[in-house]
């Protein structure tokens, strides 16, 4: 009779605990933590990708990209991106929120609807939709000329300036229904209560957004600029496809011109590219972390 | 908390020393003449009589591929089978090579790429062994033009068995120029000064642009410069700021987009679908690949004629070559005695390369450089399409007369950084300064 020694509840509990977390940490460190250090490895090194070498001096890929002009232009380009396009789409994302949010209209279904939408549609097919709307011979060109605001076609997608408030244009209509639909959830946690309560205090409708709305809806708020300087900085799609980063890179983002060094130009520069990727991590990570001081309302 | 962040690093450091075990050692295989392991996902079959090649256009270069294969089998081998694995790309083969040489694994790889020629030099230098050289295939290399070899041949190695050539053809609308009181031969042997001139007569009897191109990846500087025997490059540097002729160049792309002669697009696909396709253009100057481009237009049947290219001076004719394509052997080929044998015997000028080209023209309207094919009869008949005009012939020999230039494995980084200097100076900057721009950002990215 050797009676096992049992383990007692507690290292039961936690040996379980262990087995149910291994298989996922394992999967994460494999596939997420391993390539991310290989990938730094690898921003080290230059030269062709089937024959690397360890980059002369160590950081030389890092100090490399301070003297690219392109590069330069890329972070310019996607910094406008992101102080133009992320106010404005989030003030109309809760404005819109606010809208719909009111206990009278009606059809409101629908037009939450009709405002989530554009989020549903696939990257690459908006992008190319609106390139085809405003490419020279496009509907919105037809439509500008008909009612005699243009006198002529207008090559909005040839022009720096222009292409770049195509894109702009595009991320908002494809953005703001996105963050509507979180601002929408956190009104809904805004006790009704409060607005009568300010109501018969003879607070008006502006009042009542700055005074109540905005301040219970920070932490959201929050979320969706870390979420929308997140989503701003890795811009690759709409540069590619909409663009193709013209005319001239005038238009190019980070992503795509770290895109451009490995497989868009055949290039393949994997080491300066990764070293890049890197950096842009970098400025996500301090971007996010000033938000979230900032918003931090706790003392 | 902590035991939890100990087996997280225990697990990463046990994956991170794993991993480096594996990388460094499968890092030096496959080096030179196929050497890599086998099993796996490998491509070619292990068929002796069967070769796999990657190809990317059903309507143009695998026809040609075909016609090649019936050749063989009819002359030499009826058992002989190509297997033809159509891409959706030249880039994406590009890819194929870059994965990969990156993974050191080369088995991914067909036994014969299809590959574009001004990419191919860069290919060679970046990944020297994904490539087996065809030094010693049974090809004429004489009776093919001396240019389209240059871009093959690396430090004096063939590694590529040549295609199809990218004689420059500039088509016009006749019909148009009649329209606008010229003809043909008024637009042969002219100085780029005179076609801005005609350009805007037809512009404004037709509505229609006497010149196209894409303004993203421009390739009217390489072309042009071509046609005085000039190159972008000079001793493997940039030569662009202190290159008068390119200035010059860039300088006639600037004044004939300003004065309406010529259209710039967006992109690639709005030149041949909405300025060449849309029916937007009297004249299309490319490498002779866009021919079938040209004529998907079937309304336009027989109002096409083709010539030479103007030049700064005028007075001569100008002749250049953009693009087109190679056959290459790859590391992963070990049949390589069949696959030499078969590129020599129909596309590098064996007994079958006149059946070969003669389909390939037929079924693609691909356009051989092999001189000898220029002869045969089917080069020769006239197209309906060009007013009955033998345009083929016309090409073959006008890729006779294209000037050797300085190549580079940085041609379409080059290209790049023009033509945004182009679109900028259009728009309203400085020249010069536009230039030294571009000059230095391809030195830097040459790592210059």
């Amino acid at each position: 009779m050797n009676k096992k020694k049992e383990m007692d509840l507690l290292q039961k509990q936690s040996r379980a605990g262990w087995l149910f977390l291994a298989p996922a940490t394992l999967m994460i460190a494999v596939m997420s933590f391993w390539p991310m250090i290989s990938a730094f490895f690898t921003s080290l090194k230059t030269g062709s990708s089937a024959n690397m070498q360890w980059a002369d001096p160590i950081f030389y890929n890092y100090t490399r990209m301070f003297s690219d002009k392109l590069f330069q232009r890329s972070i310019v380009n996607t910094f406008l991106y992101l102080a133009i396009q992320v106010p404005i789409m989030l003030v109309l994302a809760i404005l819109l929120a606010q809208l719909l949010n009111n206990k009278d209209l009606k059809l409101k279904g629908f037009f939450r609807t009709c405002v989530f939408l554009p989020c549903a549609t696939a990257l690459v097919s908006y992008s190319l939709i609106f390139k085809s709307l405003f490419a020279t011979e496009g509907l919105i060109n037809s439509i500008l000329v008909n009612l005699h605001i243009l006198s002529e076609n207008y090559n909005f997608l040839g022009n720096p300036a222009s292409a770049k408030a195509v894109i702009i244009i595009a991320l908002i209509w494809r953005w703001t229904g996105y963050n509507m639909v979180f601002y929408l959830a956190g009104l809904q946690n805004i006790e009704y209560s409060v607005y009568e309560a300010a109501k018969i205090d003879g607070a008006n409708g502006w009042q009542t957004f700055w005074g109540i709305t905005v301040p219970l809806l920070r932490p959201t708020i929050i979320m969706t600029f870390i979420m929308s300087i997140n989503g701003t900085l890795q811009l690759f799609d709409e540069s590619v496809n909409l663009t193709n980063g013209g005319p001239a890179n005038s238009t190019i983002t980070m992503s795509h011109y770290i895109y451009n060094n490995t497989f868009g130009t055949g290039v393949a520069n994997f080491g300066y590219a990764t070293a890049m990727a890197f950096f842009v991590f970098i400025m996500v990570g301090i971007l996010a972390f000033i938000n979230m001081k900032v918003g931090d309302t706790r003392d | 908390m902590r035991k939890k962040l100990i087996s997280t690093l225990l697990v990463g450091t046990m994956t991170l020393s794993l991993a480096a075990c594996g990388g460094s050692s499968s890092s030096n295989s496959g080096n030179g003449g196929g050497s890599s392991s086998g099993g796996g996902s490998s491509a070619p079959s292990g068929n002796e009589n069967t070769l796999t090649v990657y190809a990317w256009d059903p309507a143009f270069n695998i026809p040609a591929l075909k016609a090649a294969e019936e050749a063989y089998k009819a002359g030499v081998n009826p058992d002989f089978v190509l297997d033809i694995r159509e891409q959706s790309g030249s880039s994406d083969i590009e890819t194929a090579i870059t994965t990969a040489a990156s993974a050191g694994k080369y088995d991914t790889l067909p036994d014969i790429v299809l590959f574009q020629d001004h990419w191919i030099q860069q290919y060679v230098k970046d990944y020297p062994d994904a490539w087996q050289n065809v030094n010693d295939a049974d090809v004429k290399w004489d009776d093919f033009s001396a240019e389209k070899l240059d871009y093959s041949t690396i430090d004096g190695v063939h590694y590529g068995v040549p295609v199809d050539g990218g004689t420059v053809v500039t088509a016009y609308r006749v019909d148009l120029l009649e329209e606008a009181g010229y003809t043909i031969d008024d637009l042969t042997g002219i100085s780029w000064a005179e076609f801005i001139e005609i350009g805007k007569a037809v512009k404004e009897k037709t509505g229609k642009y006497l010149m196209c191109m894409d303004g993203d990846g421009n390739d009217l500087v390489y072309l042009m410069l071509q046609a005085e025997g000039v190159s972008q490059f000079k001793d493997g540097k940039p030569y662009i700021t202190e290159n008068e002729t390119l200035k010059q160049v860039i300088q006639t792309i600037v004044d004939m987009s300003k004065a309406g002669v010529l259209l710039l697009t967006n992109s690639w696909s709005d030149y041949t679908d909405k300025a060449i396709q849309g029916d937007q253009v009297a004249g299309v100057m490319n490498g002779n690949w866009i021919i079938p481009t040209i004529e998907k237009v079937e309304a336009n049947n027989g109002k096409w004629e083709i010539t030479s290219m103007p030049t700064l001076e005028g007075g001569k004719e100008g002749y250049a070559s953009n693009g087109g394509s190679s056959l290459y052997i790859t590391a992963n080929c070990k049949n390589t005695d069949l696959a030499k044998d078969f590129l020599a015997y129909t596309f590098g000028g064996g007994e079958g390369a006149i059946e070969t080209y003669d389909n390939a023209l037929k079924n693609g309207g691909l356009v051989s450089t092999y001189a000898p094919a220029g002869e045969s009869e089917v080069y020769n008949e006239g197209v309906a399409f060009f007013n009955d005009t033998p345009i083929y012939a016309d090409i073959v020999e006008m890729g006779t007369h294209v000037q050797i230039v300085e190549q580079s494995p940085y041609h379409y980084t080059c290209r790049t950084q023009l033509a945004a200097a182009i679109v900028n100076v259009i728009n309203g900057s400085d020249l010069e300064t536009e230039l030294k721009n571009a000059e230095d950002q391809l030195n830097f990215e040459m790592g210059n």
